[in-house]
């Protein structure tokens, strides 16, 4: 079918291109014979007004002609009447036009001339019988002026008798004098002939570039190259019968009109030759014309044709473009129902998964509540099931806050809360969380820093700590029981001075992935399912959420997993740096320039000696307290291996120094016997791995005046004014609070809490705890209402934000609102003690 | 847009309106000449031409001309006269007779001519004109007359032998330097089938004379007193003239040079066509026809112009032919302004460079072609022979020419002589 098209398509523009040639053909036809013939008419024209241009200089010469044998004939007549004709002649003065007038009288050779010499025809040939009106007249000759010129005879009669011969020799300069200046714009030239010795005996004016014109016909026919004996033959003719001759002959390759003119019946020739350009003009200027119409008409034909063609080409262009922007379109929208589909599928699955999986916690929370309601007489039955409400509960927690988190960044709401933050208390956090996880399967689990070079760094600690969990806790999850995790946390070599470039790696020996599985592992809503793992529960989240997370900090991830040998995540960060001043201060403040390192690994010390060193510190490292014990005492601190050297090195060192110098445990994650050491004076325990940072704040501890007991009852007899528009959750805060010993008073909306804290006398509530979300009165607003009114402790008094708004930016909300801090729910007590007790210390401390 | 379409649209209308609207003038058509046309007349003579080519001679005159034509806004119209054959009136008869009766204004003449009539007082006084303060002083000298400087020439016109070195190579011969050589080569020649090795016209044979007559007079450090000599009768010009025209005698004698064919030739006409061909090894003519195509210009063969034959080296013969203007012209002051624009510097740098000739002014040099190198270095040496000089007595270029005619026709070197002393007796007594 597309062949036939094709061959129709060819046919049809052969059969255009066919009748425009035709057109053209035609059109140039007509172009052309239109132009012959106005040529033709032209030439014709021409040549026939260059006839009767030398037909008039013919006249014109031979009325000079006669009128000078008309004149000698009245001189004849003079001189006869008389009475000495001589002294007539030779008083008789020349003229332009009678050069010499002569007599002889007859029977004489000899006679008088007007020039006072002698006079004899013998020089004159009249032999040719050429005459002027009945005078004869000789062959032209030059005279004794230079010039070419010729001579008339006229009788002398008296009385009927011839008494002499009057001669008069006229010159040709004089006929020149009445030929136009050149004709035919000058380019025509004009030459007169003597018949008998065809000598050119007058020339053109002006003979310039052109050497200088003819000696004779000969001379025209040789520097003319007129060669054809035809031309010459019939020239000829025409010279012995007087007649005219006009004939077409190039001269100087130019081709030109020769003529050959007869005057007074061929005694003398008018003899040149006019190019037919000349004789043409006004038919080449109408060709001229007649060109560069039929030019403009096929530039503008052609230009029309240009117009179409480009106009063609651009609709062409755009139904193309339009055609392709379709075929886009629905491709996109064919992509896009395809992903629509996937989706749907995905998020079908996910809340089959969902379903099950929060049905999964429910159930328990549910199944033990009943349980619960069952056995509530039997308290260790109570403290069971509530445990495992509590945990199926967190786990619920968990789960609602993968989906919040992937919703959030999905939607691009999520903003990074940028803070100081030290890498000891990320990897502290991650290890209290991950080590008793990986215990419980029985698992080994490892932390290796190298290479930092900063550990206060600025950066989203939370979203650090998330990332950590997310891949430690899919380790845990994902190696079986007596497998090993590594956690690495790597200092890459600086890119920036301003930047800390930290590699983290999570590796386990475990389950591992298949290359297909690896593939969408951070797509979302996707959990590794096999026999294996299908037991493990989980949102399938998780790794989405890191990747996101990853990427939103300008870092990368990427992993390496083998099925039955582990997998390794790599995630690589820049975190901005913490200028450092303040760690030589603090060393400055508490006098201490060189400390000691009793049994501590190299590997732990290396990276903490160069930190030491650039905040001014000496590092003396031993392998065992033997070796230290010349130099302990010019330390002010001593760092103790508790794997190396174990309690007895620990008492022996204390007991060696004294209590001046604190001593500071370096041991695993609940290492034993640990505990032992730290209630030495001024003795205390930080867990390896080492971190600079850590080791500070225990020294700063050590140095401290010992504080109060934290986990006291820090909210024993403390007085809450509460906004909660929940009752329950009114009344779970209410009963919380009374199990710590406070009381609390809880308003249904903020602006009652307002009003209550207007009514309040001075100090009757330690804190105001708010709900954010309320009818009447935000807790925003009320915060705001609070700080605003006209009381003392109105800006000074804490208040925290307890909401369910727990994201970052709700954080950033409500202290911005005038919060002092702000607890998410659900309640987490101990969070709440923590903030409580803060708070409160410092209202105390700035009172 | 909108405007844009407007503005287009009433463009268009002007346009068209504009093309298409045509008005007859009404006033009267004829052309009026604006005033009466100022003309120089210029007689020279007429070299014939030949068919589609450029006579690059007349081409530099021409262009000079037109630089006065259009410097001093005149027309320059040229009259010209050549002799058809040997019977006919030469150039110099013609020139002498239209300048004796005013016929030009501007003349182109040959040195008896100038010095015909300078004497005649036909000639007018150019000593003032500026272009006379740049000539060379041995220009200025030739060409003065009866204390009148008569005719300014464009060229320095030196006349050689044009060999055919071809010819001189297949032969071995080297180019000759004395008359003995010269007449060894033509032996050589002739031997070798080259009947007649010299190609000679009515003209110029007189230049092998003035060779062998002046050598030594122009060269040997006693010029002006050897002319005084001469001009007060202690010295015979024909005591001078005899050596140059037995040798050429012995010339004709041995067929060297074809005495009947010279007689009757035109310059170049009659020999050009056979040293052309290759015909003839051996030439006579002046300068310019090294550079003129309707000459020697253009040769198949490897060409070099010498100078005459004499026991002082080769020697060129240098006549001064020149522009004169008529005492009694009737466009006097208007000729004497384009002699002096035509003779000019600038004109004279235009003219050389055109012609490659030697030019008159001492301020105007232009290199030769390369033919023209040996007869340069002679001239450059300050080694030649006047064809003419007016402080002579008697008239030599034309004199001499005539006198060689007689030889060629078969007049005894006697009776030649005779004719010299016949001349000098009778400018003796004139003075």
């Amino acid at each position: 079918m597309k062949k036939t098209t094709d061959s129709q398509r060819k046919t049809g523009r052969f059969s255009l291109l066919l009748s425009i040639i035709f057109i053209f053909g035609v059109f140039g036809a007509i172009i052309c014979s239109v132009s012959q013939k106005i040529s033709r008419e032209m030439s014709s024209s021409a040549i026939q007004n260059l006839s009767e241009s030398l037909d008039l200089i013919q006249s014109t010469i031979e009325a000079i002609l006669r009128s000078e044998a008309d004149f000698q004939k009245l001189i004849a007549k003079e001189i006869a009447r008389s009475e000495d004709p001589e002294a007539y002649i030779r008083v008789y003065e020349k003229n332009q036009t009678m050069a010499k007038l002569s007599l002889i009288r007859s029977g004489r050779t000899e006679g008088v001339s007007n020039t006072g010499d002698l006079f004899t025809a013998e020089g004159l040939d009249f032999s040719a019988g050429r005459t002027v009106a009945d005078l004869p007249v000789s062959q032209s000759y030059i005279n004794y002026m230079g010039t070419w010129a010729y001579t008339m005879r006229c009788p002398v009669e008296r009385n009927g008798q011839v008494i002499g011969e009057l001669y008069a020799e006229y010159v040709y300069d004089s006929i020149d004098q009445s030929l136009p200046d050149g004709f035919y714009n000058k380019q025509a030239s004009l030459y007169i002939m003597d018949a008998e010795s065809q000598r050119f005996v007058l020339k053109p004016k002006g003979m310039g570039k052109r050497s200088a014109g003819h000696l004779n016909l000969t001379d025209f026919y040789r520097a003319n190259n007129i060669e054809a004996s035809d031309i010459r033959a019939e020239v000829d003719a025409c010279l012995e019968s007087g007649e005219d001759i006009l004939f077409y002959h190039d001269i100087r390759n130019v081709q030109a009109l020769n003529y050959i003119w007869a005057v007074n019946g061929g005694t003398i020739f008018l003899v040149g030759y006019v190019p037919v350009e000349a004789i043409q003009q006004e038919g080449r200027t109408v060709n001229q014309n007649i060109a560069i119409v039929v030019g403009s008409m096929l530039v503008a034909f052609f230009l029309c044709i240009a117009l179409y063609y480009l106009s063609r080409r651009q609709q062409d262009r755009i139904r193309r473009e339009q055609e392709e922007e379709r075929r886009l379109h629905n491709q996109q929208l064919s992509e896009a129902l395809q992903a629509a589909q996937i989706a749907s599928e995905s998020k079908t699955t996910f809340l089959s998964n969902m379903s099950h999986d929060i049905r999964t916690p429910m159930n328990a929370v549910l199944g033990f509540a009943a349980l619960l309601n069952k056995e509530a007489e039997n308290p260790a039955r109570v403290r069971e099931y509530t445990g495992k409400i509590m945990a199926s509960g967190q786990h619920l927690l968990n789960l609602i806050n993968d989906i919040l988190d992937v919703s959030k960044i999905e939607s691009g709401k999520v903003v990074l809360n940028l803070e100081k933050f030290a890498l000891n208390d990320v990897v502290s956090s991650v290890d209290a969380i991950i080590q008793p996880m990986a215990k419980a399967r029985g698992q080994a689990f490892h932390i290796e820093v190298t290479g930092i070079r900063h550990e206060y760094l600025v950066g989203d600690e939370l979203r650090i700590n998330q990332i950590l969990l997310n891949l430690l806790s899919n380790a845990v999850k994902y190696t079986p029981v007596g497998g090993s995790i590594w956690l690495r946390i790597i200092g890459l070599k600086q890119r920036s001075s301003q930047y800390e470039h930290i590699r983290i790696e999570v590796e386990d020996n475990g389950y591992g992935m298949t290359p297909e599985y690896l593939e969408k592992l951070f797509d979302a809503f996707t959990r590794a399912e096999n026999s294996t793992t299908n037991k493990v529960q989980g949102t399938g989240l998780g790794m989405a959420i890191t990747k996101s997370i990853v990427e939103l900090m300008g870092g990368t991830i990427e992993v390496f997993s083998e099925v039955d040998r582990g997998s390794l995540f790599r995630v690589d960060l820049e975190l901005r740096i913490l200028e450092g001043a303040a760690d030589r201060r603090f060393w400055e403040q508490h006098g201490v320039s060189r400390i000691l390192a009793v049994g501590a690994a190299p590997e732990h010390l290396e990276s903490a000696r160069a930190v030491m060193e650039e905040a001014g510190l000496q590092l003396n490292a031993v392998s065992c307290w033997e070796e230290a014990r010349d130099q302990a005492g010019a330390c002010q601190l001593v760092l103790v291996d508790w794997e190396v050297c174990g309690l007895s090195a620990v008492r022996a060192i204390r007991g060696a120094l004294g209590e001046d110098v604190p001593i500071v445990v370096l041991a695993e994650y609940g290492a034993q016997g640990a505990e032992e050491a730290a209630v030495l004076p001024r003795t205390g325990v930080i867990s390896k791995p080492f971190f600079v940072s850590a080791f500070r704040e225990k020294v700063a501890e050590l140095w401290a005046e010992p504080s109060r007991p934290e986990d006291g009852d820090v909210l024993t007899g403390m007085r809450f004014l509460a906004a909660e528009d929940n009752e329950i959750n009114a009344e779970i805060l209410e009963e919380l609070l009374a199990a710590e010993g406070a009381s609390c008073e809880i308003m249904s909306n903020g602006l009652l809490a307002v009003e209550r804290f207007r009514r309040a006398g001075e100090d009757e509530f330690d804190a105001i705890l708010l709900d954010v979300q309320m009818p009447v009165m935000s807790g925003h607003e009320a915060v705001r209402a609070i700080r605003a009114l006209e009381r003392e402790d109105a800006k000074s008094i804490p208040i925290i934000a307890m909401t369910a708004n727990a994201f970052a930016e709700d954080e950033k909300a409500a202290l911005a609102a005038g919060m002092n801090a702000h607890v998410p729910k659900p309640l987490n007590m101990e969070l709440l003690k923590k903030v409580l007790r803060q708070q409160c210390s410092r209202g105390r401390e700035a009172l | 847009m909108r405007k844009w379409i407007a503005a287009g649209l009433a463009a268009l209308t002007v346009l068209v309106l504009a093309s298409c609207s045509g008005q007859e003038d009404l006033k009267n058509l004829v052309e009026h000449k604006s005033g009466e046309e100022q003309v120089v007349n210029l007689f020279s003579p007429m070299e014939k031409t030949e068919p589609n080519t450029e006579n690059v001679a007349r081409t530099a005159a021409d262009l000079t001309v037109a630089m006065a034509e259009e410097k001093l806004g005149l027309t320059v119209a040229y009259r010209t006269y050549t002799a058809e054959d040997y019977q006919d009136k030469t150039y110099d008869d013609v020139a002498l007779d239209r300048a004796r009766n005013d016929m030009d204004d501007l003349y182109l003449l040959n040195p008896d001519t100038i010095l015909a009539l300078g004497r005649e007082g036909k000639l007018a006084d150019l000593s003032g004109l500026d272009s006379a303060q740049n000539l060379r002083e041995i220009i200025r000298i030739a060409n003065t007359v009866d204390g009148k400087l008569v005719a300014i020439p464009q060229e320095v016109v030196a006349y050689g032998l044009f060999v055919n070195v071809d010819l001189f190579r297949k032969y071995a011969l080297a180019l000759p330097n004395t008359p003995e050589e010269f007449l060894e080569c033509c032996r050589v020649f002739q031997e070798n089938g080259i009947e007649t090795p010299i190609g000679a016209n009515r003209w110029w044979l007189e230049t092998f004379v003035f060779a062998l007559a002046y050598a030594d007079l122009y060269n040997g450090g006693n010029t002006e007193a050897e002319i005084a000599a001469l001009n007060s009768g202690e010295a015979r010009y024909s005591d001078y003239m005899r050596p140059g025209f037995a040798f050429l005698q012995t010339l004709i004698d041995r067929g060297y040079v074809d005495a009947e064919k010279a007689l009757v030739s035109e310059a170049i006409e009659g020999e050009g066509e056979d040293f052309l061909a290759g015909r003839t090894p051996i030439v006579m003519a002046y300068w310019g026809a090294a550079n003129s195509e309707t000459a020697y210009a253009r040769t198949d063969f490897e060409m070099q112009v010498i100078g005459f034959p004499r026991s002082r080296g080769q020697m060129p013969v240098m006549p001064m032919t020149g522009w004169g203007v008529g005492a009694r012209a009737e466009h006097l002051e208007d000729a004497l302004e384009v002699l002096d624009t035509i003779t000019s510097d600038e004109a004279l740098q235009l003219y050389s460079e055109t012609n490659r000739v030697i030019s008159p002014s001492r301020n105007v040099h232009v290199e030769c072609v390369p033919a023209l190198k040996p007869l340069n270095e002679r001239i450059e040496e300050g080694v030649y022979v006047l064809g003419s000089n007016a402080g002579m007595s008697v008239e030599q270029w034309g004199n001499t020419c005539r006198i060689v005619r007689d030889l060629l026709g078969g007049a005894t070197v006697e009776s030649c002589m005779a004719s010299f002393d016949a001349l000098q007796d009778a400018a003796l007594n004139e003075s």
